[in-house]
């Protein structure tokens, strides 16, 4: 599908989600992550009220944290069932968020080598906000976002490997 | 009732760990015993203080736990819970404006849609 066929088939739509999702297209942003983030409003009332907020927001900044929170939300919904992780002991949170963190910082180098956040936001479709916020926090990186980084930048599985992916 | 960890809580507490947001002492002195109340709710005092535990906005089951001058930033600390037969601990945040505010509730909301959908990682229980 093109960008104006995307763009024709929300004209003719209907209600806030689309609307918003038109304006989103218009504002230049990808049309994958638009497409994802309609379909999830849709279903989760939340979500929807992000791109109300992303809607009536002036400031920029702020706005690209909307968009961040959109794509983290995006991702939770993308889980289909309920899943139970190791337990992890507070004492070790503090080393598990520098191994983290220095991960995350050797793929943002590779990342700036193979021209940088704008073009890896390019290449997968994830908004450059959202991509910004995962460099710099120590969360655990989603499996998703890993292979979509990888997958844009023909990196390897070794390149991405990291025991606290999720 | 039990006190449930998400994935979104241990990632929320890894990012305010790694900022220094506070320490170990404060996790272990006041952060966690105030959860470890949840065991007991609505029985403790403590959450009929409006200051310490309040609805979280009109999100149905959804309320926010809150800290005042945490950590040498002295900054406000907010853990967003979702009560049903389990308190499910959602993301930990400090308090940023109203704005950032606004965002954290369609956040939690989200969540909460998601735990109730039964679409979401446990991390274990606190005891």
């Amino acid at each position: 599908m093109t960008q104006d066929s995307t763009v024709n088939n929300l004209r003719e739509s209907t209600g806030i989600e689309i609307e918003i999702g038109y304006k989103m297209i218009c504002a230049g942003l990808p049309r994958e992550f638009v497409t994802s983030a309609v379909k999830v409003a849709f279903e989760f009332e939340g979500v929807c009220d992000l791109l109300k907020l992303w809607d009536k927001e002036e400031d920029v900044e702020e706005r690209k944290e909307i968009l961040a929170d959109i794509q983290d939300m995006v991702d939770d919904c993308a889980s289909q069932k309920q899943e139970e992780a190791t337990y992890i002991r507070f004492d070790d949170l503090a080393q598990i968020a520098q191994d983290v963190t220095k991960f995350k910082d050797n793929l943002r180098l590779i990342v700036e080598q193979k021209g940088g956040i704008g073009a890896l936001a390019q290449k997968t479709g994830i908004p450059q906000p959202s991509l910004s916020r995962f460099f710099n926090s120590a969360s655990m990186p989603r499996r998703v976002t890993l292979l979509k980084i990888s997958k844009a930048l023909g990196l390897t599985a070794v390149d991405i490997a990291t025991e606290w992916a999720r | 009732m039990d006190i449930i960890l998400t994935q979104w809580a241990l990632d929320t507490y890894l990012e305010l760990v790694r900022s220094r947001v506070f320490d170990a002492q404060e996790y272990k002195m006041q952060i966690r015993p105030d959860v470890l109340l949840l065991r007991d709710y609505p029985n403790d005092s403590k959450f009929g203080v409006q200051k310490f535990w309040s609805p979280a906005g009109s999100i149905p089951g959804g309320f926010k736990m809150k800290w005042h001058q945490v950590g040498s930033g002295n900054v406000q600390l907010r853990l967003g819970v979702g009560v049903w037969s389990d308190a499910i601990l959602c993301e930990g945040y400090v308090k940023r404006g109203a704005k950032a505010e606004a965002r954290k509730l369609a956040r939690l909301k989200t969540h909460m849609q998601l735990v109730v959908k039964g679409r979401y990682t446990k991390c274990g229980k606190i005891k």
